[in-house]
């Protein structure tokens, strides 16, 4: 598949820790470690090549918890294709994210 | 850190964000700015959570900032790309085809939300009796001229008949109505036969008379429109008593809108015994089988011997034509624009080129079918429009109506049929995208000596378009010219098509 191949170490590594239960910014970079200036427009072309789609939270929830409502990512079938593809290429990746619980959105 | 600091390293990041948001593209800069801004609120909690507020932290916040510039340049990258992709729909047989699609589907959907359109298409309305004409002077100009005396109708209905087994006659006069406290009225009536709808096989609503009883009651039956504006729509009408001229009749029913395609507009329907009729009508007959195998191309030529009088020429014109409907005349409008078609444009695809090289059997294959398609949806669309420009005013069967739908139609199929050719002229035979940037090649002065006419090019570099300026012996239509792959290098975006 053409997603397959050209899907970045760095990009493999978000797809990761989305999967993992990392579904926004800023959890995302500090699970990687990457800089917001790669995880955030990474982020765009993963959703710009649907292996992510985006949603914003119910304002309700936010209020709820006096903070300001966060846009959640959640992989696609796409990308959990690509993702399982990837695990094949970079075997280590597994290793460097634990797994969380997906939160509820 | 001093509160002042942290106050001005705030709106230094608002101002960042703010910047950066500049670069996101117009339409997602308030969503982004909002994520952003959410991100920012969620790193400062955690960072003041995790460290003290110092310096450091507050420095880290401002690269976590400027990490927004990034993502702003990229969604701007993205949106060009998109823009790109645009371009390249732009021109595509894809782009051709939605737009036909769009046209279709707009005219179809119209053409079931107009009232008008949808009464006409009503099959009810030409379920008229077989084997039916109308029978007129041989010598009147006009079909719509009553020409029939009602005392020559009483002679023939008389006489033993070989060729006809029924007659109805009717004529038209304005009278006087009056219906009840309604108020009074100025009707066009038809004073008809008994058996006049019995013998057309015309729906009546609302009719209380028994099937035994059809085509010998005495009565009135009053059009849709009058049912509707002088009965406000009341659907106890039958039995009612209405006054036409100085008669008191009872009113049997309603004639269905549109189902009335004879001569003459009416209002209401007398039913009356032809000994109460005079004056001058028409006359309409049923054949027998004898009568209609006398039918050529929906006449048939009729000749009375009167011994008091002399022979009558008489002709006799089928209802065929008159209860053609919209699908008849757009069968007819479409065969006039394919007839049309030759005197405005060429007819040919333009499949000329300079060398023996020939397209792949799919390549072409897939012209003709993209050509095919044009035609299955033009077509189509040219139906309902018509029907829509038509019935958008008027919600029931006109003259006006019908003549409108055949002007609309013709137009319509005519230019719409050259448009096709003229687009599939103009289309690269390799990958159906039009072919763009014309260029003038050659001085017009010498025509006659060099080539003088109009290049243009495939966007993707797969073929040029020679046009001649006028069409002379040796260049006589337009040709292509396959460019080879040594072309390529000049086409960033070329596909190997």
């Amino acid at each position: 598949m053409v997603q397959e191949a050209k899907l970045s170490h760095t990009a493999a590594l978000i797809l990761h820790a989305i999967n993992a239960g990392f579904v926004y910014g800023f959890s995302i970079m500090e699970m990687t470690g990457l800089p917001s200036g790669t995880v955030y427009p990474a982020m765009r072309r993963l959703e710009r090549d649907e292996l992510i789609r985006s949603q914003w939270e119910k304002q309700s929830i936010a209020d709820a918890e006096q903070r300001p409502a966060r846009k959640y990512y959640r992989l696609t079938a796409a990308g959990k294709a690509t993702l399982d593809a990837s695990r094949r290429r970079y075997p280590l990746l597994e290793r460097l994210i634990p797994s969380e619980e997906v939160k509820q959105i | 850190m001093k509160p002042l600091g942290g106050w001005i390293c705030l709106k230094m990041e608002g101002g960042i964000l703010r910047c950066a948001s500049l670069w996101a593209p117009g339409l997602q800069r308030a969503e982004w700015l909002r994520e952003w801004r959410a991100e920012l609120w969620h790193a400062r909690e955690a960072t003041q959570i995790d460290a003290e507020c110092t310096w450091k932290t507050e420095a880290e916040m401002l690269r976590f900032c400027v990490g927004a510039v990034q993502d702003a340049v990229t969604l701007r990258k993205l949106s060009w790309e998109k823009k790109e992709a645009h371009a390249a729909f732009h021109g595509s047989a894809a782009e051709c085809l939605l737009l036909l699609c769009f046209f279709f589907a707009t005219s179809y959907f119209l053409s079931h939300a107009l009232p008008g359109v949808r009464a006409e298409s009503h099959p009810a309305l030409y379920r008229v009796n077989p084997n039916l004409i109308m029978i007129q002077n041989a010598f009147a100009s006009d079909d719509s001229l009553a020409t029939i005396p009602v005392e020559k109708y009483r002679r023939w209905k008389s006489w033993q008949q070989r060729y006809f087994d029924g007659f109805a006659f009717y004529r038209i006069a304005r009278e006087n109505a009056a219906a009840g406290v309604s108020g009074t009225y100025r009707w066009r009536v038809a004073h008809a036969s008994l058996n006049l709808f019995w013998l057309l096989g015309l729906p009546v609503r609302f009719s209380q008379v028994a099937g035994d009883a059809e085509g010998r009651t005495p009565g009135a039956i009053v059009s849709d429109a009058v049912w509707q504006k002088n009965f406000g729509g009341d659907p106890h009408i039958a039995g009612r008593m209405v006054r036409i001229g100085r008669d008191e009749v009872q009113v049997i029913g309603v004639a269905p809108a549109g189902s009335w395609r004879l001569p003459g507009n009416v209002d209401a329907w007398l039913l009356e015994p032809d000994s109460a009729n005079r004056g001058v009508g028409y006359v309409i007959a049923h054949l027998t089988a004898l009568g209609a195998s006398a039918m050529v191309s929906q006449r048939v030529q009729i000749s009375v011997s009167n011994p008091a009088e002399g022979d009558e020429e008489l002709c006799g014109v089928s209802f065929a034509a008159r209860t053609k409907g919209p699908w008849g005349f757009y069968q007819f409008t479409i065969l006039l624009a394919l007839l049309a078609l030759p005197a405005i444009t060429s007819v040919s695809l333009g499949e000329t080129n300079f060398c023996s090289y020939k397209p792949s059997w799919s390549s072409r294959f897939g012209r003709w079918m993209f050509l095919a398609a044009k035609i299955g949806l033009l077509l189509p669309s040219v139906y309902f429009a018509s029907l829509d420009i038509a019935y958008w005013h008027t919600t029931t069967y006109s003259i006006r109506a019908q003549y409108i739908q055949l002007i609309a139609s013709f137009t319509m199929a005519l230019f719409g049929l050259r448009w096709v050719l003229f687009d599939q002229r103009n289309r690269c035979p390799v990958c159906l995208r039009r072919v763009t940037h014309p260029a003038r090649v050659g001085l017009a002065g010498r025509t006659f000596l060099a080539w003088n006419g109009t290049e243009l090019i495939c966007a993707d570099g797969h073929t040029l378009l020679h046009v001649p300026a006028l069409p002379t012996s040796w260049f006589e239509t337009q040709r292509w010219l396959y460019l080879d792959t040594s072309w390529k290098f000049l086409f960033a975006n070329s596909s190997t098509g």
